[in-house]
């Protein structure tokens, strides 16, 4: 029984890439045996003679003497003994499927495991060009330190063994520490859902606070005593006295709208990237303020008092927010805030919540406000309805911005979502006005570029 | 329990020589001038007086033929202990160091164990001239089949130079010459220890140091001076070049979240910067400051007058703790 | 120059070298038979060798044809308990102390460094940096004589190093280190020098300008230059020489004029710096050649020399069919042996790895 025997160019010199067929010794048909000389060939370093690495019956030369051929290609085809040991060796077939083969040979070596390379020099690149392996397994950790080794199990599921930390530290890459340093998000309240146990920008961001008038309170201690009873007198009365007089004289109506509120928090962020903002507390709440007056451009009736022989409509805005103090609920209001800039608007919101603070604010700051917003999102509330700031017909509440599911052309993605809720005195306020005003504040906390406007 | 007796680095070294000497009958000493005079900082003084041309012999100018004859005993069976007289003169033997010492064992499969000590002064701080002051350890470090080690104490000096000659592999012993006459309390009952585990000498939360050899007592200092400021550093002397036992320092970067490594060596392409590689890899989530290298500059080491403002000292590394903290 | 063997045959023992001659005239008929097939085998090997480099088997492959009497009869000049020191040419030393020639294949292929055992051959591994040898070699000769091993009345105990190396790497400076540090400590040391003229394209005049058997002259340690393609005088001189070095005489010299037949090696090509008629010339000086004439005048019949070539051709049959079967080296491999005692980073790395290399053959 035979087989043809093919014999590839080899490297013969430490790193040679081709050579050229100088002359032949041998010619079809010729019976050769092991090592006889077939070939003077010609490399970039010298004139050397092939030996034939089997015994056989040439069949076919497969290059023409002047020809440059590539280190690994088959330069010469010989019927051999089936026990013939050498070269690259294929069954015998018709001469169309052999040269086939030969061009197989060539094209698979990039994909095959088998492939031999040539020994020192290793042949031609591959003329399909590079080919990556196929992988199975996601990215073999780099991390090779015995501490934190991976157990087999972790590795098969395709990610990284969670490290027990026995230290209070928390695992973060640089960025998202400075992320958390931005945003005044402290790292060590934030839960972490990387898959190293590590803090992802996601978990920052839903994090992140609006501009909080308001200090976080902690659970104060179980009292001891079996009530407490508290006189109704000086701000509080004030305050029930309004409250009743505002709840049942006027009627109020509540709507309700939610909206996808991230380019809002985009709009914020790069406001307090900006030079012009440093320094300056940027939140959300300006963004709503903003968005208010707008909408009191376009809808006016919201921005009125109710007497009983006219309705006064406002061609101003003094812009009331509501502001928690120890000593209870305030509005003061930022006069003419409609006539302010961005950065004049931040300030005066920045400068009310610090005088409310520290309990400075007057009666004249609270006087002749025309439209108020209350944020209660601080308190990680979704929305609410709020009272009527006596001598206002609409109040407008700011609710928790929260990353929700939201449709985005036709998939569903993670949004930042916030209800806006508002109140109307319906003696003033018709159900469409109301309506329109609420969808034009929503549309801007949606597209803020509205504003520009 | 132990046997302490206060001497300097260049005593002690001494000490564990004389002991590898009369626990093994096959540890030899050669090179420049060890014999009669003692080596030129005395670290073998007394040796040949005690144990004679037949365990410890001068060796001819010749660093190449040092290293070369040492791989020779090594495979007839000896231990030696060659010293290299500076470390600005290893470089004739470099060849013998690499390709040979450091490839004997693969290249034999084993037949050839290389249980070669290789001593050197390294370090500046001397006012010396040329080549008397340098740090090449990462060139060493950088080859594959070597061990480099460095004391930075007496009682280290005192059994890592015993641990070096016990291994069968060959070992770079890099002794920092300024602190050739710095005193310490020796252990001479130490039993034997890991020759390559790192040792936290002082802790602290608020940054790490890794350093070795000269460096450490600096940046000890450095650390009592932060100490003053509130700052809490936490130094570690790696006592083992390659391998450097990265899970202390890991431990430590956990933490701390902060890194600074300190060296005489340039910065540049050097142990600090496989520190930094390592550990930036290694401790990437905790983080809180990239990882600083002190170093020297990359130049030559300079005449002796600039060599106070090339060397780091407590200043340079503060400087860096101040660099990593306002991250 | 030391030549019991002319070119021609003629087997003479010139008066000044009589005590040479009195080491032949312990061989016997088989010892000469035995030089004859070694060379024979060693010539056989060589030529099959390029052979395999040319059909891309081997990488590189480093012909020592011509220089055979040089290698085999100084090896058997070896004692039995000498060790020795070669650099990378030394095929027919090697066959003198039965190394297994597929172990120098290995090399050449690729499969590992060297792969035989220095200590139970006494036959140390091929060393590729010119010259780093002849430092070793010192060293180990050193240690022979801390060992007490050398001139001591138990005379099979003694023991003696003889180290191979060429006409080029006398340039390298470990050579002259290893030369002083020989004569300081006076070792059982022999320097083999085989001269074959040419170090890739440079000749040895450009090595050196004095005599090469005169190099250690300097340094303390006495030369003596022989034919290197006389075997005879190879064997005897080389005998003499370990006795001495064994007996306590200190470190010797032995140049062996010869020359490099084939090329460097298989990258070579020597028509660009030699003439054709200096090959020749020394083609004709072929050391089997000679001896084969000698053998023949001693009575030796066509009968030996057929088996000989016989046995060449089914050593040459064997050599291949075990050369294409080579398997490349586990990836273990690499990272073994590298240090003796554990090391972190070579543990690391080798799992590592394997888990990349586990990781390939999904589905994408």
């Amino acid at each position: 029984m035979s087989k043809i025997a093919y014999f590839n160019l080899p490297d013969v010199g430490e790193g040679l890439t081709e050579a050229e067929i100088v002359s032949w010794k041998v010619k079809p048909g010729d019976t050769v045996t092991v090592n006889q000389v077939i070939v003077e060939i010609e490399t970039a370093k010298s004139l050397v003679e092939l030996p034939c690495p089997f015994a056989g019956v040439i069949s076919e030369l497969m290059a023409a003497e002047g020809d440059t051929v590539e280190v690994g290609k088959p330069i010469i085809s010989a019927t051999v003994a089936d026990d013939a040991v050498g070269a690259t060796v294929a069954q015998a077939e018709t001469a169309a499927a052999v040269h086939q083969a030969v061009a197989d040979v060539a094209a698979s070596s990039a994909a095959a495991e088998e492939r031999t390379p040539n020994l020192v020099g290793y042949g031609v690149a591959d003329p399909n060009g590079p080919v990556r392996r196929k992988r199975a397994a996601t990215p073999v950790s780099t991390n090779t330190s015995a501490i934190t080794a991976i157990p087999a199990a972790a590795a098969a599921a395709g990610h990284l063994a969670v490290p027990t930390h026995p230290d209070t530290q928390v695992l973060a890459k640089p960025p998202i520490r400075k992320l958390a340093a931005d945003l005044g998000v402290d790292l060590g309240k934030v839960t972490p859902t990387g898959l190293n146990g590590d803090i992802t920008r996601e978990d920052v961001m839903g994090m992140a606070q609006q501009a909080s008038v308001f200090r976080n309170l902690s659970t104060p201690a179980a009292p001891t005593a079996r009530e407490e009873r508290i006189p109704v007198k000086g701000v509080r009365k004030a305050i029930a006295n309004a409250m009743v007089s505002s709840a049942f004289t006027a009627p109020h109506v509540s709507i309700f709208v939610d909206v996808d509120a991230t380019r809002t928090m985009e709009y914020v962020k790069r406001l307090k990237a900006s030079t012009d903002f440093a320094g300056t507390k940027v939140t959300p709440l300006l963004i709503m303020a903003k968005a208010m007056m707008w909408a009191v451009r376009r809808n006016p009736m919201v921005n009125a008092t109710f007497t009983a022989e006219e309705i006064i409509v406002h061609n101003f805005v003094n812009f009331g927010i509501a502001a928690a103090t120890p000593r209870g609920l305030i509005v003061p209001n930022i006069k003419d805030a409609d006539k302010m800039s961005m950065l004049e608007l931040a300030q005066a919101i920045e400068q009310l919540a610090a005088t409310a603070r520290e309990g400075k604010t007057t009666p004249a700051d609270m006087k002749d406000g025309t439209i108020t917003i209350t944020n209660i999102g601080v308190f990680g509330v979704d929305t609410g309805t709020p009272i009527l700031n006596p001598g206002e017909v609409a109040i407008v509440a700011l609710g928790s911005l929260r990353p929700k599911p939201w449709v985005v052309n036709n998939e569903i993605q993670v949004r930042q979502v916030t209800t806006i809720g508002a109140t109307f005195d319906h003696r003033v306020v018709d159900g469409d006005v109301a309506s329109r005003f609420v969808q034009d504040v929503a549309s801007v906390i949606e597209e803020p570029a509205l504003l520009l406007d | 329990m132990g046997n302490f007796v206060e001497m300097p680095i260049a005593k002690a070294i001494n000490a564990g020589l004389r002991k590898a000497l009369s626990e093994d009958s096959k540890v030899l000493i050669f090179g420049q001038d060890v014999a009669q005079l003692g080596g030129v900082f005395r670290v073998t003084e007394g040796i040949h007086a005690e144990f004679g041309d037949s365990r410890i012999f001068n060796s001819p100018i010749a660093e190449s033929g040092i290293v070369g004859t040492a791989i020779g005993l090594a495979m007839r069976g000896y231990r030696p202990v060659a010293e290299i007289q500076f470390e600005g003169f290893i470089f004739p033997a470099f060849d013998q160091i690499t390709t040979q010492l450091a490839k004997m064992q693969n290249r034999s499969e084993g037949h050839h164990p290389m249980p070669v000590v290789i001593r050197v002064p390294f370090g500046g701080g001397i006012g010396a001239v040329e080549h008397h002051s340098e740090s090449p350890e990462a060139y060493f470090a950088h080859t594959p089949g070597l061990r480099v080690v460095s004391p930075s104490n007496p009682n280290d000096a005192y059994w890592m130079i015993q641990q070096a000659i016990r291994s069968t592999d060959p070992v770079l012993f890099f002794e920092p010459k300024r602190r050739y006459w710095q005193k310490g309390q020796v252990n001479l009952d130490t039993p034997p220890q890991d020759l390559h585990s790192a040792r936290v000498l002082r802790e602290g939360t608020d940054v790490t140091i890794a350093t070795y050899g000269p460096m450490v007592h600096t940046s000890l200092q450095a650390a009592e001076v932060a100490a003053t400021e509130g700052v809490s550093i936490e130094v570690i002397d790696l006592r083992s070049i390659s391998p450097i036992d990265f899970p202390t320092i890991i431990e430590s970067v956990k933490k701390t979240g902060r890194l600074i490594t300190v060296s005489e060596a340039p910065n540049s392409f050097s142990i600090a910067s496989e520190l930094s590689a390592r550990i930036t890899e290694e401790c990437f989530y905790h983080l809180q400051a990239p990882v600083l290298r002190v170093g020297g500059f990359d130049i030559p080491y300079p005449a002796a007058k600039l060599e106070e403002v090339y060397l780091p000292d407590a200043d340079r590394i503060l400087e860096a703790v101040d660099r990593s903290r306002a991250y | 120059m030391v030549q019991l063997l002319s070119p021609e045959g003629d087997f003479s023992v010139p008066k000044q070298y009589a005590e040479y001659g009195k080491y032949i005239e312990r061989l016997n008929e088989d010892d000469f038979l035995k030089f004859y097939r070694d060379m024979a085998r060693c010539r056989r090997f060589d030529n099959e060798a390029t052979a395999l480099q040319r059909q891309g088997q081997l990488g590189l492959w480093i012909p020592a044809i011509g220089q055979e009497a040089a290698q085999i009869g100084s090896g058997y000049g070896v004692g039995k308990n000498d060790h020795i020191f070669p650099s990378y040419r030394e095929h027919g030393v090697a066959i003198t102390h039965g190394i297994e020639l597929m172990s120098i294949l290995k090399m050449l292929r690729g499969v590992n460094h060297g792969g035989w055992n220095p200590e139970e051959t006494r036959f140390h591994l091929y060393a590729i940096v010119l010259g780093s040898q002849v430092l070793h070699a010192t060293g180990y000769a050193m240690g022979v004589k801390f060992d007490g091993k050398v001139a001591t009345a138990i005379k099979d105990e003694n023991l003696a190093v003889i180290t191979y190396f060429g006409d080029g790497a006398t340039a390298e400076g470990d050579v002259s280190e290893a030369l002083l540090f020989a004569a300081n400590t006076q070792s059982p040391l022999v320097f083999f020098c085989q001269n074959n003229q040419w170090a890739i394209s440079s000749p040895t005049t450009s090595q050196t300008r004095v005599p090469l058997y005169e190099r250690g002259a300097g340094f303390g340690v006495p030369g003596i230059r022989i034919d290197g393609n006389d075997v005879l005088a190879s064997y005897a001189v080389t005998a003499k020489h370990m006795d001495d070095a064994r007996e306590g005489a200190g470190p010797s010299l032995i140049e062996a004029l010869t020359y490099r037949i084939g090329a460097h090696t298989t990258s070579d090509d020597p028509t660009k710096y030699r003439t054709d008629e200096e090959v020749a010339y020394w083609t004709a000086r072929d050391p089997l050649k000679r001896f084969e004439i000698f053998l023949r005048r001693q009575g030796i019949s066509d009968d030996f020399f057929d088996e000989v070539a016989e046995a060449g051709e089914k050593l040459a049959a064997e050599i291949r069919e075990a050369t294409f079967a080579l398997k490349t080296p586990e990836i273990e491999d690499m990272f073994k042996h590298v240090y003796s005692e554990p090391h972190p980073v070579i543990d690391e790395q080798l799992d590592w790895l394997k888990r990349y290399e586990a990781s390939f053959g999904g589905e994408n």
